[in-house]
């Protein structure tokens, strides 16, 4: 017993030198006055480093629940070392944004390590109680941070906003979990799916004939919890006030980390519950249908977010609005409801990784420059900071999915498994919502360059601008050399199928 | 040598392009130099290639063909066959042209020439690309360098003409990528000539997708194919998808608009012939006769605007949407004549429009506008010129002896002999699109270079070396082709006859 307890605590290893290191850079700020806030930074890109490497140690392991309830696996995995990379960009941002240093430091590391924490747990378990556990800790993380700059109204009421929603939210999906609780006996989504009905606990298969419409209610509410924390419409109110208002810093994590977060653990939940190979035969068929209702969220997302993209002057609502959008086409994939579909919908979220991290980035960098995020600020730029506006321009080509970026190859994915799942007319409502985001996308690209060079210097900022080039260098280079995001993708996924228990 | 041959071609200028990009931004003769190179080995290679070609089969040559994309099945598969290897000839040569000419525009610098050679790269890729999925790509990588190129070397109406020009072909685009998913599901594989095969065997019907791939009601190969149609009609461009055409030449530099017309035109064409006809030839057929009617009222309703602009350069715009009606009206006709006509008119509408917009970029850099009404008498202080012009405008009407008229002749001919005798019609009706054709340009000629001299241009500078230079190459081609057309035709005709032979047509 206790041999086994240890073993789970070891193979929970990365989660707990995440929670050290977030309670590390609490304490060490504490003793050192805030005087020298680079050094928590250092220490947190640190603690971000050894969990990379503990969760790359556990390269090829088989899948296995420890301590009951978490689940180690490829699948995790993946979006866990993605929150440690995006973190660690989030954190290089902090470092060189000026404007970030002037408010209590340590605790903003601390609260996107504790953030990430949340994440860890969100995305490896199966256990509907700690999903929401992490969901939860993720979530007000996020609403301390986006209430970051205490003196701002902006960035106050976008806090206040978040939290409302987020809470509203969150009642919201506990109830549906706790409808599925009471109807099949089971909290975790591997027994609801798979148990044939007859015995104790009932199952999904035995409710969804004897309570078809209580199942209903139970999974539409729980899918929208999801579909605010991934922000798809109808869900998305809050999205871009929050991202406006909150610190680039924390809007980039929001926008990135927490959202792809959010879709692993909707692509676990989608997963088990109706596509695994062990599921029955009905709960199936019944997950086919829940397809068709994602399925029109995700055409209405992805319209919705380019028509209203289409409309704003400031950089940081178009990004915000972009990625209600990409949330649209991302869930093509899960509408699929096929293996296939869930690897085409990984390789987009790490796509989504890369280019979004870099729009970000280049909206920071942007802000310390020119002090606003209005697009017309921009008038010139490129020609002023080549480098960081070229690697911009891959970043929104690879948005707007052409190649050869990751953006084009995820688009191709999503779409052939679109095609296979005879989803033809989302894909075709998907491709003209691309025709649309050009348009968008495309004005900051002619601000950039098309205008007169700007008078105003630009500093240069060696590593800022180095990380800004290393990913627009990724975004091209995964495109050309895409087996090890793919095959990443698929290896995770078979080792979702064979996990059970 | 033989199969790394058509990789060279594509990736020499990628190479200029790298070079280009490490040289200090000052150094801008070192970089006109580099172009230079960057686009002459590839024109070197592309004649070693036009000598060694085999003229006596239809199979594809030079072929390359490794794996790139393992996973989903695609592979770097190169190749060309009498269709392509013409055109990517005058693509090396049509970019080898525009970097010299390019020496005019004052703010050409260092990014100019690079996004030249990178354009220079996405044509030649999408030319001898056999794998679907690398001519999408391709394909792709063409509109990013000519969106920059118009915005930010155009007219005063750049930032509108560049984004109109994106979004039109990339809305075809979508809709290509569209059928090209659906294609790769029902076919499994990403080779055009696979997919020709399975079409042949009559089993690429897309019955193994739900629905057997029906969309809309629509049958599988029927949507297909026009998703493919209008995703090429749009680079033609076909009447109604051609109003991004005359904003984007309109705007562009003068060398941009030489590539625009000459090549870029003819990548609409071209993938009519490799990637969208020969897949889905039931549906072709079906629908040959719309396309030939499309491709009438573009050869008279370019014909007739052309007749009304006053712009010189707007007025050439529209006589391509006029001459590439042709090229939609041989293919449709489905004749061995009717295609190879076709396919000459492409290269040769290729020099004489290139020729025209090197024409119109002369006056202009000189007089700074652009109105035929303003100028008159202008073969007074510039003979050559107007010697030259003269050569460029009978080529484009399509005077016997001129490339323009061997291509037109066989089209009308190939039209005339179709086995649907509704062509014959279309055929009477195109001969009004000459007339009018002769009489914009004859017009157009009277009020540019006769009457009476405007005695603001009394002292203009006749043509100099760089610019007759650029315009020699293609105004040889256009009087030689002319008279020896065999020069192109014998290396197209295996690949036309067996292009014919898939798609069902008669020999005529």
């Amino acid at each position: 017993m206790a041999n086994a307890y240890l073993s789970g605590l070891a193979a929970i290893a990365p989660e707990l030198v995440l929670t050290g290191t977030a309670l590390a850079a609490l304490v060490f700020d504490l003793v050192t006055k805030g005087r020298d806030s680079r050094r928590v930074g250092y220490l947190a890109l640190g603690g971000l480093a050894l969990t990379s490497l503990l969760l790359i140690g556990q390269w090829g392991e088989p899948p296995r629940t420890v301590l009951g309830m978490v689940t180690v696996d490829q699948f995790g995995n993946f979006f866990k070392l993605f929150t440690c990379a995006s973190l660690a960009a989030v954190v290089v941002f902090v470092l060189n944004d000026r404007r970030e240093r002037r408010h209590g430091i340590g605790e903003y590391y601390f609260l996107l390590l504790g953030a990430a924490v949340g994440v860890f747990f969100m995305v490896s378990t199966n256990n509907l109680l700690l999903l929401m556990l992490g969901l939860e800790l993720l979530s007000l993380a996020s609403y301390s941070l986006a209430g970051f700059h205490k003196g701002d109204r902006k960035s106050a009421e976008a806090a206040m906003k978040y939290v409302v929603f987020g809470g509203l939210s969150a009642g919201i999906m506990l109830y549906g979990i706790s409808l599925l609780y009471g109807l099949t006996g089971t909290i975790d989504l591997a027994e609801m799916a798979s148990a044939d009905g007859s015995g104790h606990p009932a199952g999904l298969a035995g409710q969804l004939a004897q309570n078809p419409i209580p199942v209903a209610v139970a999974v539409v509410l729980i899918l929208a919890g999801f579909a605010y924390k991934v922000s798809l419409v109808p869900f998305h109110f809050w999205t871009p006030d929050v991202y406006e208002g909150a610190p680039t810093p924390v809007t980039t994590f929001l926008a990135v980390g927490s959202k792809a977060a959010g879709f692993g653990a909707l692509l676990r939940f989608v997963g088990a519950l109706f596509v695994r190979e062990d599921v029955q035969d009905t709960v199936r068929a019944y997950g086919e249908r829940v397809g068709l209702l994602i399925a029109i969220l995700a055409a209405v997302t992805m319209t919705v977010g380019n028509l209203s993209a289409l409309r704003q002057r400031s950089l940081k609502r178009m990004l915000a609005f972009s990625s209600i959008a990409h949330a649209g086409y991302v869930m093509i994939g899960v509408a699929a409801m096929s293996a296939g579909g869930f690897e085409a919908a990984m390789y987009y979220l790490a796509a989504y990784y890369f280019m979004n991290l870099g729009a970000f980035g280049f909206l920071l960098y942007f802000e310390g420059v020119t002090s606003s995020d209005d697009i017309d600020g921009l008038k010139g730029l490129g020609w002023r900071a080549p480098l960081v506006s070229i690697a911009m321009v891959v970043f929104l080509v690879s948005l707007t999915g052409l190649p050869p970026t990751v953006g084009f190859y995820g688009k191709y994915l999503l779409f052939q498994e679109g095609v296979a799942a005879n989803l033809i007319w989302l894909v075709v409502i998907a491709g003209l919502n691309s025709v649309i985001s050009l348009f968008y996308y495309f004005r900051v690209v002619r601000t950039l360059f098309l205008s007169k060079p700007a008078e105003r210097e630009v500093a240069p900022q060696p590593l800022f601008v180095g990380l800004l080039a290393a990913l627009g260098v990724a975004t091209v280079f995964f495109a050309l050399y895409t087996a090890p995001l793919v095959d990443w993708a698929r290896r995770s996924m078979d080792l979702l199928w064979a996990s059970s228990g | 040598m033989d199969s790394t041959l058509l990789t060279w071609i594509t990736f020499i200028p990628l190479i200029g392009m790298a070079v280009i990009m490490c040289l200090p931004a000052r150094a801008l003769g070192t970089v006109k130099l580099v172009s230079l190179v960057a686009t002459f080995i590839p024109l070197v290679l592309a004649t070693v290639a036009y000598v060694g070609f085999d003229k006596t089969t239809e199979q594809m040559q030079f072929v390359a063909n490794v794996p790139w994309i393992s996973g989903l099945g695609v592979n770097y598969h190169v190749g060309v066959d009498g269709l392509s290897l013409p055109l990517v000839w005058l693509t090396t040569l049509l970019l080898f042209i525009g970097i010299p000419a390019s020496f005019g525009i004052a703010k050409a610098g260092r990014a100019y020439y690079a996004l030249l050679l990178l354009l220079e790269v996405g044509i030649v890729g999408v030319f001898v690309s056999l794998d679907y999925f690398l001519f999408y790509v391709y394909w792709e990588i063409m509109l990013l360098p000519m969106y920059f190129l118009i915005g930010i070397w155009g007219g005063p109406r750049r930032e509108y003409a560049a984004i109109k020009f994106f979004l039109y072909t990339l809305a075809g685009s979508v809709l290509m990528l569209v059928a090209l998913v659906a294609l790769r599901l029902s076919s499994g594989t990403f080779s055009i000539q696979e997919m020709i095969e399975l079409a042949q065997a009559g089993s690429l019907t897309g019955a193994n997708l739900p629905f057997g791939g029906a969309l809309l009601g629509m049958k599988f190969t029927t949507w297909v194919f026009w998703f493919l149609f209008v995703a090429f009609a749009i680079k033609v461009p076909v009447f109604p998808f051609h109003t991004w055409l005359p904003d984007a030449h309109v705007q562009a530099p003068t060398p941009i608009s030489v590539i625009l017309a000459g090549i870029l035109l003819k990548l609409g064409g071209y993938g009519m012939l490799r990637a969208c006809f020969p897949i889905v030839p039931d549906a072709f057929r079906t629908f040959a006769y719309v396309l030939g009617v499309l491709g009438v009222i573009s050869i008279i309703y370019g014909a007739f605007v052309a007749l009304g602009q006053t712009d010189f350069k707007r007025m050439v715009a529209y006589s391509s949407v006029s001459h590439m009606g042709y090229v939609l009206l041989g293919f449709a006709a489905l004749t061995e004549w009717g295609m190879s006509g076709a396919a000459l008119q492409m290269f040769n509408h290729g020099t004489s429009s290139a020729a025209l917009f090197l024409i119109v970029g002369v006056i202009y850099d000189r007089a700074h506008h652009r109105d035929l009404n303003g100028f008159g008498g202008l073969s007074q202080p510039m003979p050559i010129y107007w010697g030259l012009t003269t050569v460029a405008f009978f080529a484009a009407l399509g005077l016997p002896g001129m490339a323009g008229f061997v291509s037109e002749a066989l089209t009308l001919v190939g039209a005339y002999d179709s086995a649907d005798p509704r062509f014959r019609i279309l055929v009477l009706l195109s001969v009004l699109g000459i007339v009018i054709t002769a009489g914009f340009l004859l017009w157009a000629m009277q009020r540019v270079f006769l009457g009476t001299l405007n005695e603001k241009y009394k002292d203009l500078s006749d043509i100099n070396l760089r610019e007759i230079l650029c315009l020699a190459p293609l105004l040889f081609l256009c009087v030689a082709l002319g008279i020896f057309p065999h020069f192109l035709l014998d290396w197209m005709e295996p690949s036309v006859r067996h292009l014919v032979g898939l798609l069902g047509g008669g020999a005529g």
